[in-house]
């Protein structure tokens, strides 16, 4: 686990190191849970800190996060690597665990709606916080206990997801169906994401500026668990409705903000996430170079 | 008029020579992209609503300058396999060809799609694209 941290740290530096000045202003989606068809420019690496503030009844409220590199393999496939951690406080801070995920986009054309396959590997601790998509009947309740209790628990889990996306005058449309299964032999869990985003403005302004309506976007997200093969249901799970702002910097930084609110008694009552993500523009190129 | 015939015969000859010459010279440089000949009909025609504003070439050369300029140089003659924009057969697209490509990307040849960005932005790199000429 060590080993893995390291190599995170020594991708970000890296990252720092090669493309300081290399900006570049992406195409985000300013979702947090829900992912949209658009995928990272093929060799371009984008770094992203996302903490996570949850209230917790019952327990202490944490502060958790993820460290994420989304690398665009190719125009039509992105690899994205992530540092799960959390300190809960009154308690601990402590490493969750990582997760690699690959999306694929199948149709070389856009269409009305526009299908992404999504794979992902987790090795994370029964104290991960992240959630970064909610399964099954993930409850609030299940973060309560002490992170001495919850860290003893290691899952590994694939997951995967079909997500569909459309873009239609401006606004982008995503819907994500989530399919996740404990290697260990637990039944398959469902759940969904869903969202919807536009910017401030269409148009762009004819100079740079940073503060234009057309450097934001507002939109919102759904999500929450359907259950289990053996009982899909929407009930006994959480769900939350999460309103979103995103600022996007000409110089390659995207800000969002995001306060998650809980929809019934088993969701925590405010989970606000915030995040940072820098794009790093041709990182491929510049690595491949150090190496000839 | 009869001697007048023969060199007007001769230089309507060709004329047609040259312009099926520069026809084919066309044909040929649209066949080095062929995502061209990929445009449907229906979208080939279309007009960019942005035409002769010169406000949507600065914008478009701004967002030209965020997005594109990675891959296709500062000074849009392309690089590695990206495109060279100010080539023959790009600049004899049609706009509706440009604004096509922008929004569908040609991901097996390593472009992505564009189709993040709200349409009337790519209207605007068409813009600054055509302005390139």
């Amino acid at each position: 686990m060590r080993a893995t941290i390291r190599c995170g740290l020594m991708l970000a530096f890296a990252a720092m190191f090669i493309g300081i000045s290399l900006p570049v202003a992406a195409q985000e989606s300013p979702y947090f849970v829900t992912y949209s068809h658009h995928l990272e420019q093929p060799g371009n690496l984008d770094v992203e800190f996302n903490p996570v503030i949850g209230t917790q009844r019952g327990g202490n409220n944490y502060l958790a996060g993820t460290t994420e590199f989304e690398y665009g393999v190719r125009a039509w496939w992105t690899t994205e690597f992530y540092l799960d951690s959390q300190s809960t406080f009154g308690d601990s801070t402590l490493f969750a665990g990582f997760r690699w995920e690959n999306r694929f986009r199948p149709l070389m054309r856009e269409h009305w709606i526009n299908p992404v396959l999504y794979v992902e590997y987790e090795n994370l601790g029964g104290a991960d916080k992240a959630m970064i998509e909610v399964v099954g009947f993930d409850n609030e309740s299940d973060f309560a206990p002490r992170n001495s209790e919850l860290r003893g628990e290691t899952k590994h889990e694939l997951e995967t997801k079909l997500i569909l996306s459309s873009d239609f005058k401006g606004w982008n449309i995503s819907e994500n169906f989530i399919a996740e299964k404990n290697l260990s032999g637990e039944p398959w869990e469902f759940g969904y994401a869903a969202g919807a985003s536009r910017p401030f403005r269409l148009e762009a302004t004819p100079r740079p500026c940073n503060f234009c309506r057309e450097n934001f976007l507002a939109g919102i997200e759904f999500y929450g668990g359907l259950g289990t093969a053996k009982n899909f249901t929407t009930s006994g799970t959480s769900h939350y409705a999460a309103p979103i702002l995103g600022w996007q910097l000409p110089s390659g930084v995207t800000l969002r903000v995001s306060p998650g609110f809980g929809l019934n008694q088993n969701s925590h009552r405010l989970v606000l996430r915030w995040g940072i993500s820098y794009e790093i523009a041709g990182f491929g190129r510049r690595l491949r170079r150090l190496f000839r | 008029m009869s001697r007048l015939l023969l060199p007007a015969s001769l230089l309507l000859i060709s004329l047609i020579a040259v312009t099926g010459a520069a026809r084919q010279q066309a044909v040929a440089e649209r066949h080095v992209h062929p995502e061209l000949a990929q445009v449907p009909a229906e979208t080939r025609d279309r007009k960019n609503p942005y035409e002769g504003q010169a406000d949507a070439v600065l914008a478009g050369g701004k967002l030209y300058r965020q997005h594109c300029a990675e891959c296709h140089g500062n000074d849009a003659r392309g690089m590695g396999r990206a495109v060279n924009l100010r080539s023959r057969a790009v600049q004899d697209a049609t706009p509706g060809e440009l604004a096509w490509i922008l929004r569908n990307g040609n991901l097996a040849a390593g472009m992505p799609s564009w189709s993040g960005l709200p349409e009337q932005r790519r209207w605007q790199i068409v813009s600054y694209i055509k302005s390139l000429r």
